[in-house]
């Protein structure tokens, strides 16, 4: 089969020029430099005339391909850039994008009619399982994504770019769709039981190619080759979705009367505000509309009636849908100092991070120190011997028992916790105060292993002093995990 | 010159280090510190009562967690208390209380309990033998085996200390639970009055006691007497 012979077939099917560059195959700049590759794969090259231009020349080039629905042709190029700019773009700020088209099924239909038409045109020249184009899925890649790059000045950014999804459609698609579930049924009758299935774009790549249905039946539904149409594509919609952002800090919690998300009880609200609250509301408007669609992550929580001072909790904010992506060092300290307004959170190293940086949070949950410090009370005096016996420089097993506090809502186990250190301290001005610095393994419940739980925690400082001991107050003091990394504020 | 004895403790006395997070100096932890700080069953747990009637009058303590979870305890006046206790056992016959596994959140395979399923089998020095009722329809979540080994130390446990078994009851259940089982101020009410009931039938018995023995004694002395007594 010469390329000649192949172009030849496609014009006398009114194929585009972009369509018959894909039936020889180009897969790269050639779609921006037509002649120099029809002269490569030694086929006449005849420029086409763009009818948008002359009435006069409409006659000529005035069919919609049959192949590609008009979806490379230089009228419906401008409608995409036309609607694009059309959307909120401008509000974005980021550098590279991603172009999802979706295409309607009849165009696939009319790639496969094809397929049949060059099988009955060159016979064994075309191959039965794999298709004889450029796929219109990658032309789009090839064609019209460096296109909307080039005119928007962005980079296609695949990992991190605003998507930028287009739906399309067409007229002939209702009927497309229902010819193809008669001949699905015809081809893959349905078995006793199974569900019908559902007409698909995978479903047609899966099992629609002339190795697997006869040219015959494809014939009983569809024209081959493809007709040519009487409408081009039209365009549903063009959304816009932002990259997810990822903003990480570290809080410290001033008051005992802060929930760490929002804390509601038989559909109300316990208390009227969280940490979770006052953090997204001061960060998230920066970057996003809706903040109910913002995830709030951190590296462990604190109880309602617990602080955390010192360095802080790190956490980060998921903002999907972000129109920002960077953020100054001025406008971040703005925020922070947003935050301290509200007197119960103090927020410091806000900043971007990447998602990969994530896993810290995680591991910071799970197997970072924690220090905290703990205000207990006895019965009566402390002496120095109940000091010497709560003075831990090295580490020590107990064994927890899941607290009654969370049993309703968490399975029981007894887990082994390492307390690595133990510090007591007295008040000078009331002897029945010990203030307990204590630094443990991630996952210990302090208040239970202070009091012991009912002897549900063992050892627990109430079974090392040998008596009843109470826990009135308890800090985080640090948290063991160099990240967010600090920022210095000058 | 006699110098002031010093203090032992001077080593460990608190020393707080200022510090000023967003513009607040935050105040010293020693500063939470109240006067009547309630116990951690005052804090989060409400006291019921049951009491078991029969062979005698035996009562209970249910401490409900506001979470819905149970502490199934004896309570303070429990007569095995001053009694003393032998032994202790979950092992009630047809099943062992002991062998009672909970899995998940759901507490899935937790035995089943009606409020007068027992759930342990105490044996006071007196030999008497109390089968400790579960109080509350629920699923067993966990049993308190130390009593097993040591049923001494129960009689000496503090409050919540003596729990014998923790049990979940169904959210939906838990209004009616706690309609069935007696306040701390009804069972103050309804313990002293069997107890008074107890106390009476007692002097009743001794009296009848001694004045079948008076009777006795006079029947003894002279029979006509007796007679016009009654």
């Amino acid at each position: 089969m010469k390329n000649q012979d192949l172009v030849d077939y496609l014009k006398y099917c009114s194929v585009c020029q972009f369509c018959q560059l894909r039936y020889l195959k180009a897969r790269g700049n050639e779609y921006q430099n037509k002649q120099e590759y029809f002269d490569r794969v030694n086929v006449d090259y005849e420029e086409e005339i763009d009818w948008t231009g002359d009435p006069a020349n409409k006659k000529k080039r005035q069919n919609v391909c049959p192949t590609c629905l008009g979806l490379f042709s230089e009228e419906f190029k401008e409608q995409l850039l036309q609607s694009i700019e059309n959307t909120d773009i401008d509000k974005y700020e980021c550098d590279g994008i991603v172009v999802a088209i979706s295409i309607p099924i009849v165009l696939q239909l009319r790639q496969l009619s094809m397929w049949y038409a060059l099988l009955d045109k060159f016979g064994d020249n075309i191959n039965l399982d794999r298709a004889p184009d450029v796929s219109l899925k990658e032309a789009i890649k090839l064609i019209l994504n460096p296109t909307i790059c080039e005119r928007l000045n962005k980079s296609y950014d695949i990992s991190n770019g605003l998507m930028l999804t287009i739906n399309l459609s067409h007229s002939e698609e209702q009927e497309g769709v229902s010819q193809l579930e008669k001949l699905n049924s015809l081809v893959y009758p349905r078995k006793k039981g199974q569900k019908s299935e559902q007409i698909s774009r995978s479903l047609i790549e899966k099992k629609y190619t002339p190795l697997r249905v006869s040219s015959e039946l494809f014939k009983n539904a569809f024209v081959v080759p493809p007709s040519i149409p009487t409408e081009s594509l039209k365009f549903d919609s063009v959304s816009l979705i932002g990259p997810s952002t990822y903003v990480a800090g570290r809080y410290r919690k001033l008051s005992r009367k802060l929930s760490h998300t929002p804390w509601v009880l038989n559909g109300e609200r316990v208390m009227d505000d969280s940490i979770e609250e006052i953090i997204i509301r001061n960060i998230a408007h920066y970057f996003c509309d809706d903040q109910k669609k913002v995830n709030f992550m951190s590296s462990g929580r604190e109880d309602v009636d617990v602080r955390c001072l010192g360095a802080g909790r790190p956490f980060v904010l998921e903002i999907p849908n972000a129109f920002r992506s960077s953020l100054s060092s001025a406008l971040a300290r703005e925020m922070e100092e947003n935050i301290d307004v509200s007197q119960k959170v103090s927020v410091r190293d806000i900043q971007i991070v990447k998602r990969e940086e994530l896993i810290h949070i995680k591991m910071g949950e799970e197997q970072k120190r924690k220090c905290y410090r703990a205000l207990c009370q006895i019965g009566n005096i402390v002496t120095v011997d109940i000091l010497k016996r709560l003075d831990f420089q090295n580490g020590f097993e107990i064994q927890q028992k899941t607290p009654i506090r969370v049993l309703h809502r968490r399975p029981l186990h007894t887990r082994p916790r390492t307390v690595y250190s133990l510090k007591p301290s007295v008040c000078r001005q009331n002897k029945n105060l010990i203030i307990l610095d204590i630094v443990t393994q991630a996952g210990t419940y302090i208040k239970e292993l202070v009091h012991g739980e009912f002897g549900r925690t063992v050892p627990s400082v109430a079974s090392l002093i040998g008596q009843h001991i109470d826990i009135i107050a308890l800090d985080v003091v640090e948290i063991d995990l160099d990240w967010p990394p600090s920022v210095c504020t000058l | 010159m006699p110098t002031e004895p010093e203090d032992p403790l001077e080593p460990y006395y608190y020393n707080h280090v200022p510090e000023i997070i967003g513009g607040i100096d935050v105040p010293s932890i020693t500063e939470e510190w109240v006067e009547n700080y309630p116990s951690v069953v005052d804090r989060f747990f409400t006291r019921y009562y049951y009491i078991k009637e029969s062979p005698e009058p035996a009562p209970y303590q249910v401490l409900f967690h506001s979470n819905r979870v149970c502490l199934i305890c004896l309570a303070p006046e429990h007569p095995a208390i001053k009694d003393g206790i032998k032994s202790f056992t979950f092992d009630i016959g047809n099943t062992d209380r002991s062998k009672n596994t909970v899995k998940g959140k759901g507490k899935k395979g937790g035995m089943v309990l009606q409020h007068d399923s027992t759930l342990a089998i105490l044996t006071s020095e007196q030999n008497k033998a109390y089968k400790i009722p579960s109080c509350v329809q629920s699923k067993l979540v966990e049993v308190n085996t130390a009593w097993v080994e040591a049923p001494k130390q129960l009689e000496t446990a503090g409050e919540g200390e003596g729990y014998v078994a923790i049990v979940l009851p169904k959210p939906e259940d838990c209004e009616n639970i706690k309609r069935s089982l007696l306040t701390q101020a009804q069972y103050k009410e309804k313990w002293t009055a069997i107890q008074m009931n107890a106390a009476q039938k007692l002097a009743n018995e001794s009296n009848v006691a001694k004045t079948e023995q008076k009777s006795a004694q006079t029947e003894q002395k002279s029979a006509p007497v007796e007679k016009q007594n009654e």
